[in-house]
């Protein structure tokens, strides 16, 4: 090039002006970027053109257009209604999008609980429970997610009783029924007026933040502490509660029967769901033991001595001192991990849930094509989720930050 | 979280308990009535849990027979072991012909020789020993592994890598025993220790170049068979697909890293788009769009095979994964050293591959070591997509006539395999982040 | 810079672990002869048709239809790589040319044969989809399953037909899909669900495997056709001839009585001209396949007649399935089955 050789020949005379065209960072950079902008974009033109190439040489179809068309199959497990033969693969992807949804939220609060409990029990002076719970921390995070994932399809199934001997979560109420075929529960039906409860509830939530907002300035004026907790706990309860009572319980519940060989009414969520649940929960439960573990041991003992040398008492450590300062250290790594069950939730596809991959990317696949437009609009709706919850975890991290200062 | 509180209270513990086994329980397990309550409520779990699992698991169990009937013929309730162990030679070469299994094995070993010397304390030059195994291994384990006729270019990578292998085992050896470094060895073997520079490098090319031809001229008449990709499985895979993802994504997750901390816009926001894309999509996803889109990507008539197609997606996805730790690598260095490096007049790529990433890979072998160990489970998903890697031949198993539905043990088997291979890596790599880190203090 | 440092890099590795595949286009006889094998595609390890043993050798039915088409090519059923591909990628292996004949108890329908831009060639198993129940439910018919729950593997023709067949009774079905048939089996011997259902073939099979196989019976009832055989590219007219005839070269050395054991003695003294045309020893059948002419002796000296192989993985033969051919579909046309083969001459 001959750029290098006027480079090479200005390296022995002393630059005179103040701007050497060449050797000044900007230029240099902005001619760097331009080149790698190119090298990249020529590289995506080419898998472009390959691509469409390819897809007129097969005679496959494009275009997004296939989302309103009706698919030839239905899902087993859905939250929205579905008819088979008039559903549209729009609907189909709804449907895999909620399901994906459904299985990874719960799981996140599930494994959430568990592993506080777990990073506790880690935590226990009791040598025999801490190293229980260092077992069930090492085994599960030392084995592949998709091994324990199928292991709990098979394994919890065998283990539950028959229909006639069903588990009654309820303690004799019969609402909550687990047995070999899945997990029975009501199912909530909606009457009219039930969305002015909602209404309600909305409105106590305000009451309450404003009410909080009251309750601190107070106490910066006066130091004169308010309680918060009991009068924030009743709004939320009685303002929805008597509106729900006033408007004549506008909401009722579909139980599951014994009808014939099955329970009939209520919602059944499928051993596929429970299955992976159970995995999800118990996977990242113990990734969360040790985020939690790891979170109170940053917090030096010498803060919980300060705490008591000025006089507080054990919960009020706890909850003013040691959990504050541990949660900068928690939060961060816990997001992470919630972020990965959603995406290990689709591991659904091994065990044959019906989630957004399993309904979309591939039976949507098998019977339609489209397969970039099937492939992108699955990555994406992951890549949606996950930007949305790094986003909040920036927000939190923003609002630690404000607080050290 | 009362339970801080509570160990308090039990440090007044007799000076009975530091001697005594009852002592010990009483201050470890009984210190209070809810202690002593969760240490019963706890051993009734174990008792459970391990009871099942015995009585299933060994005292049940059937050890020898023909095929599943004849389990059930033995104990019906058992587990039937019988069947894994007659795969067993499945489950860790896959389908690979059984009278070429010696070339795994071979493979294996001769990467032990080859990385054995980085933890050996006496011995130099530990980075080139790295570079030499991420860089030339492959091309002579592909060859053993896969084996037909050479290419040029693979006949010469090859020999680079025969050589080198013999040359890091000598150096080593050499640094075992005397602590010098080869080339010192071979400048006082020929008594050169006084000549100029330039002729020592001279010898010193002049025994690499005779070397390099011997070893040449020995490769061209060693052949295997060929082995196709498709009998390639079990274990061998896993290691294998696992094995290149980290090692080729390592040089992609440095300069994924490096491109997400420049100071030029457009790379800076490329990579960090490309980073954060692989990062927020499940790796199955990836896997699927290797095997559906990759065909397309490609100009017409050119196919890629389904190995190659996972492999690849494997090392895009681990590398981004592995440019976030490269990232958290390189904030841990100061800037200092960067202005160092730029003040003592180093470029850009010299301070990045001279100062910084040097610092920078120690702190980073931990969690490195942690992203093997996640990858490695991980690759069981290539089953999905129909590679027969370890969990692909566990589930063949329960497919087989005479093991028909057979597919608990096997699945049992898999996870404590993985267990067994992983826990060891993790419990290492924590010993190396506490080794690495008092290292880092002093 | 770095995205295409990152691509030489992994391209680099593709050419060192793989050689590339030629392309699709060009007749797939001459392309599977330069090759110097046949690539056949099978599913994930399955019953009685394709099927890994312990020593990592294929084995089954369809893997035996594959060994014939590569016998009667090459002369040697060795030369055969069988791909096994995941079933969402299984029409497009066979599509971009990876996979030259796809032997995967694919069951012949008119929307994949007509849309999928393959052929499906003959059927070399017959099959139906079939009920399994307990014996003590009580059950005899599939017409009393109402409200009841019924286990299938999902991503199967079973799992439509199995709606199709409700829905016309009005039963009111429960259906609960596993994707695999191992769980489905587990769930149902635990009493996880009333029935199970899939083709009665490998019904057959797991209820053999079954902690108590006489516990268990299959219901009379079959809910539908399920024809299964090779599938190759749409188009190429020579290619699909050799498969379809290498199907029916079996068929019709079974008819003929022609064995592995005695096709030696035949064609040297056989004075039957069917046989003597089939062997290659008289005539020219060959020339319009583009094969040698003892392209249908090596089939049958190889792989052996329709009723050997059928024998020897889905009947009777040690290790089979054991399901009896005796009045089924798939006893020839001349003892009331379909296996039936146009005339070789």
């Amino acid at each position: 090039m001959a750029f290098s050789e006027k480079t090479k020949k200005s390296m022995n005379t002393k630059p005179k002006e103040p701007f050497d065209f060449f050797h000044d960072e900007r230029v240099r950079s902005i001619f760097y970027q331009l080149l790698f902008a190119a090298a990249v974009g020529w590289f995506a033109w080419y898998l472009i053109s390959n691509t469409a190439q390819n897809l007129e040489a097969r005679g496959m179809n494009t275009g997004f257009g296939f989302l309103n068309v009706s698919a030839g199959f239905d899902s087993y497990f859905k939250l929205i209604p579905n008819e088979p033969g008039v559903g549209t693969y729009g609907r189909i992807f709804i449907i895999g999008a909620l399901n994906t949804l459904y299985v990874s939220a719960l799981a996140v609060i599930a494994s959430t609980l568990l592993g506080f409990f777990i990073g506790v029990l880690r935590l226990s002076n009791n040598w025999l429970v801490s190293k229980v719970a260092l077992a069930y921390v090492e085994i599960f995070r030392n084995t592949p997610l998709l091994i324990q994932v199928i292991f709990w399809y098979i394994g919890v199934f065998s283990l539950l009783p028959r229909v006639k001997n069903s588990i009654d979560l309820s303690a004799g109420a019969e609402i909550f029924l687990l047995n070999n075929r899945g997990l029975y529960t009501p199912w909530p039906v909606p009457g009219d007026l039930l969305w002015m409860t909602g209404l309600a509830f909305i409105v106590a939530i305000i009451a309450v933040i404003i009410f909080k907002r009251w309750a601190r300035n107070r106490q910066d004026r006066t130091g004169q502490t308010f309680p918060t907790f009991i009068l924030s706990a009743a709004l939320l309860v009685l303002l929805p509660g008597t509106v729900y009572l006033i408007t004549g319980m506008p909401l009722g519940w579909d139980i599951p029967k014994l009808e014939g060989f099955n329970f009939a009414g209520g919602a059944s969520l499928p051993p596929s769901f429970i299955a992976l649940l159970v995995a999800l929960s118990i996977y990242h439960a113990a990734h969360m033991a040790e985020t939690v573990r790891a979170g109170v041991l940053s917090v030096s003992r010498g803060q919980y001595d300060a705490a008591r040398a000025l006089g507080l008492r054990g919960k009020k450590v706890m909850s003013l001192v040691i959990i504050p300062q541990a949660m900068p250290a928690i939060v961060p790594p816990m997001i992470s991990n919630w972020m990965s069950a959603v995406k290990n939730s689709s591991l659904a596809i091994a065990i044959g849930y019906p989630d957004l991959v399993s309904l979309f990317m591939q039976t949507s696949l098998n019977q339609a094509g489209y397969a970039v437009e099937l492939v992108g609009m699955t990555m994406a709706f992951y890549m949606f989720i996950s930007l949305t919850i790094s986003w909040l975890l920036n927000i939190y991290n923003k609002r630690v930050q404000l607080v050290e200062r | 979280m009362a339970i801080i509180k509570t160990e308090r209270t039990a440090a007044i513990a007799p000076p009975l308990s530091e001697t005594t086994a009852l002592g010990w329980m009483r201050k470890h397990l009984f210190s209070s009535v809810f202690n002593s309550l969760l240490t019963i409520v706890t051993l009734f779990i174990i008792y459970i849990t391990v009871k099942e699992l015995w009585v299933w698991g060994i005292a049940d169990a059937v050890w020898v027979a023909d095929n599943r009937r004849g389990c059930f013929d033995i104990n019906v309730d058992g587990a039937c072991w019988a069947g894994v162990i007659a795969w067993l030679d499945s489950i860790f070469y896959g389908r690979y012909p059984r009278e070429e299994l010696w070339r795994i094995n071979l493979g294996l070993f001769l990467l032990v020789i080859w990385m054995v010397p980085l933890w050996l304390p006496r011995v130099k030059a530990k980075i080139s020993i790295g570079l030499t195994t991420v860089f030339l291994y492959p091309f002579l384990a592909g060859y053993l592994f896969s084996g037909g006729d050479k290419s040029i270019s693979m006949q010469i990578m090859v020999t680079a890598a025969i050589v080198c292998l013999a040359a890091n085992t000598v150096h080593s050896i050499i640094g075992v025993l005397t602590g010098r470094s080869l080339p010192e060895f071979l400048i006082r073997l020929f008594g050169k220790k006084n000549a100029p520079e330039k002729s020592q490098r001279y010898l010193l090319l002049g025994i690499l170049a005779v070397s390099l031809v011997a070893v040449y001229m020995f490769q061209m008449g060693w052949n295997v068979e060929n082995v196709s990709w498709t009998r390639w499985g079990g274990l061998f895979l896993t290691l294998v697909i696992s094995g290149i993802g980290i090692a080729s994504a390592l040089p992609g997750g440095i300069l994924l890293a490096l491109g997400r901390r420049s100071k030029m816009p457009v790379v800076r926001v490329i990579s960090t788009s490309f980073i954060e894309l692989f990062r927020s999509v499940p790796l199955i996803t990836v896997l699927f769009m290797a095997t559906t889109m990759f065909p397309l990507f490609l100009p017409e008539g050119f196919i890629l095979n389904k190995l190659v197609q996972v492999i690849i997606a494997v090392c895009l996805f681990n590398a981004c994964y592995l440019a976030e730790i490269v990232r958290g690598g390189l904030q841990t260095i100061p800037r200092g050293q960067f202005e160092a490096g730029h003040t003592i007049g180093l470029g850009y790529w010299q301070t990045i591959s001279l100062i910084i990433l040097p610092q920078a890979l120690k702190h980073m072998i931990p969690n490195i070591v942690g992203n093997f160990i996640g990858l490695l489970k991980d690759t069981t998903l290539v089953s999905i997509i129909g590679l027969f890697d370890v969990l692909g031949m566990l589930r063949s198993i329960s497919k087989d006539l005479p093991w028909l539905g057979l597919h608990k043990e096997p699945l049992v088997f898999g996870a404590m395999m993985f267990f067994l291979i992983c826990f060891a890596m993790s419990k290492y790599s924590r010993h190396l982040e506490v080794k690495l880190s008092t290292g880092h203090k002093h | 810079m770095k995205l295409s440092t990152l691509l030489t890099l992994v391209l680099a590795l593709a050419v060192m672990t793989a050689p590339v595949s030629a392309s699709a286009a060009g007749k797939t006889l001459d392309i599977v002869k330069k090759r110097g094998n046949l690539r056949c595609q099978v599913g994930t390890p399955s019953g009685g048709f394709y099927n890994l043993d312990a020593k990592g050798n294929w084995y089954g039915l369809d893997v035996a239809v594959c060994q014939a088409v590569a016998a009667a090519i090459f002369g040697d059923k060795n030369k055969l790589e069988i791909q096994s591909v995941s079933s969402q990628a299984r029409f497009t292996a066979l599509a971009n040319g990876e996979s030259d004949l796809l032997c995967r108890t694919a069951t012949w329908t008119m929307s994949r044969d007509t849309q999928l831009g393959l052929d499906f060639l003959t059927p070399d198993f017959y099959d139906g989809q079939g009920f399994t129940v307990p014996k003590n439910s009580g059950i005899t018919s599939a017409l009393q399953l109402k409200g009841a729950k019924v286990c299938v593997t999902s991503g199967t023709t079973s799992e439509l037909n199995l709606t199709d067949f409700s829905r016309v009774n009005n039963l009111h079905i429960d259906i609960v899909t596993f994707e695999d048939w191992n769980v489905r089996d587990d769930t149902y011997l635990k009493g996880g669900c009333d029935a199970v259902t899939g083709d009665k073939s490998s019904m057959a099979a797991n209820i053999a495997s079954f902690p108590k196989p006489a516990d268990h019976m299959i219901l009379p009832e079959t809910i539908s056709k399920e024809p299964l055989g090779p599938a190759v590219r749409h188009g190429d007219n020579e290619w699909s001839d050799i498969v379809r005839w290498s199907v029916f070269a079996m068929i019709n050395a079974e008819e003929l009585g022609v064995t592995s054991a005695n096709v030696d003695k035949m064609r040297a003294s056989s004075k039957n001209v069917d046989v003597r045309r089939m062997l290659g020893v008289e005539g020219n059948l060959n020339e319009g396949l583009g094969l040698s002419k003892d392209w249908a002796y090596n089939i049958i000296k190889q792989v052996g007649n329709y009723s050997e192989i059928y024998e020897q993985y889905i009947g009777s033969g040690k290790g089979a399935l054991g399901i009896q051919r005796k009045g089924t579909l798939n006893e020839l046309w001349s003892n009331g089955g379909l296996m039936y083969s146009p005339p070789m001459r």
